[in-house]
């Protein structure tokens, strides 16, 4: 599950562009990145606020299991551990 | 009868040129998704501070010995620029790291805040649903494929542009 305030449209052109088959949400208004703490205001396009980068794994009881926060936003969780932190859950 | 000195290359200024290059190609990397990507941030500002002091060197010696070191002005040019370019990777590194503290964050064992948003395809998703607690609207099947699932991940990104 992506998250991002891109609009459907945008994540859409995204999803058809990268081949993505998971869904991608939209927060234009960022009503849940702010509930998440993750607003990183000014740092989009034009100095609009925007998500900052960071993964959770969520288990079936609402609860966080995995959590990734990067400290440079070059890098990003990579698919094999975030692979590996829902391996673990089992 | 002039006094003859010997002539030797200014190297500094290139070496600063060429370092700066690898540096700036090393964060072309990142859009390339190459193995190791976690060292290149790391790797690119010890590449621009080396370059900053073959740069500073190169001019140094471009305008204290410019009998010894073969002119000032393709030294400086190179230097400079090697300067510039140096200052941009050093300022993007800053900028690459100025991330919000998000100290209010859901971590590990706490509860992950449900949310309501919105899909591709204009459906409405809750993480609850996402989770197999949903109501009876449906929109959990179509999004999790039926089963449900033992985990969600969650992937915040900045966006797509």
């Amino acid at each position: 599950m992506a998250i991002s305030v891109d609009t459907p449209e945008v994540s859409g052109k995204l999803a058809a562009k990268a081949g993505y088959t998971f869904p991608i949400l939209s927060d234009p208004n960022t009503e849940t990145i702010r509930g998440y703490d993750l607003l990183h205001k000014g740092a989009g396009p034009d100095g609009s606020d925007i998500s900052r980068p960071a993964e959770f794994l969520v288990d079936s009881s609402g609860v966080v299991r995995w959590e990734n926060f990067t400290e440079d936003i070059r890098i990003r969780a990579r698919a094999d551990q975030m692979l590996a932190a829902a391996r673990e859950l089992r | 009868m002039p006094e003859i000195i010997e002539r030797r290359g200014n190297w500094a200024p290139w070496l600063a040129f060429l370092l700066v290059l690898i540096a700036i190609g090393l964060n072309a990397a990142f859009f390339l998704r190459v193995p190791g990507q976690r060292v290149i941030p790391g790797l690119s500002l010890l590449l621009a501070f080396a370059a900053l002091a073959c740069g500073m060197l190169g001019i140094k010696r471009a305008f204290g010995q410019p009998q010894a070191y073969g002119g000032k002005i393709s030294s400086s040019i190179f230097g400079i620029l090697a300067l510039l370019a140096c200052g941009l990777l050093i300022f993007g590194w800053f900028q690459a790291r100025s991330l919000p503290a998000s100290a209010r964050a859901p971590h590990v064992g706490e509860k992950a805040p449900d949310f309501i948003l919105t899909d591709t395809e204009g459906r409405k998703v809750s993480l609850t649903q996402l989770l197999g607690h949903g109501d009876s609207s449906g929109a959990s099947s179509t999004t999790t494929g039926g089963a449900a699932p033992k985990a969600v991940l969650l992937i915040f990104y900045r966006g797509y542009w």
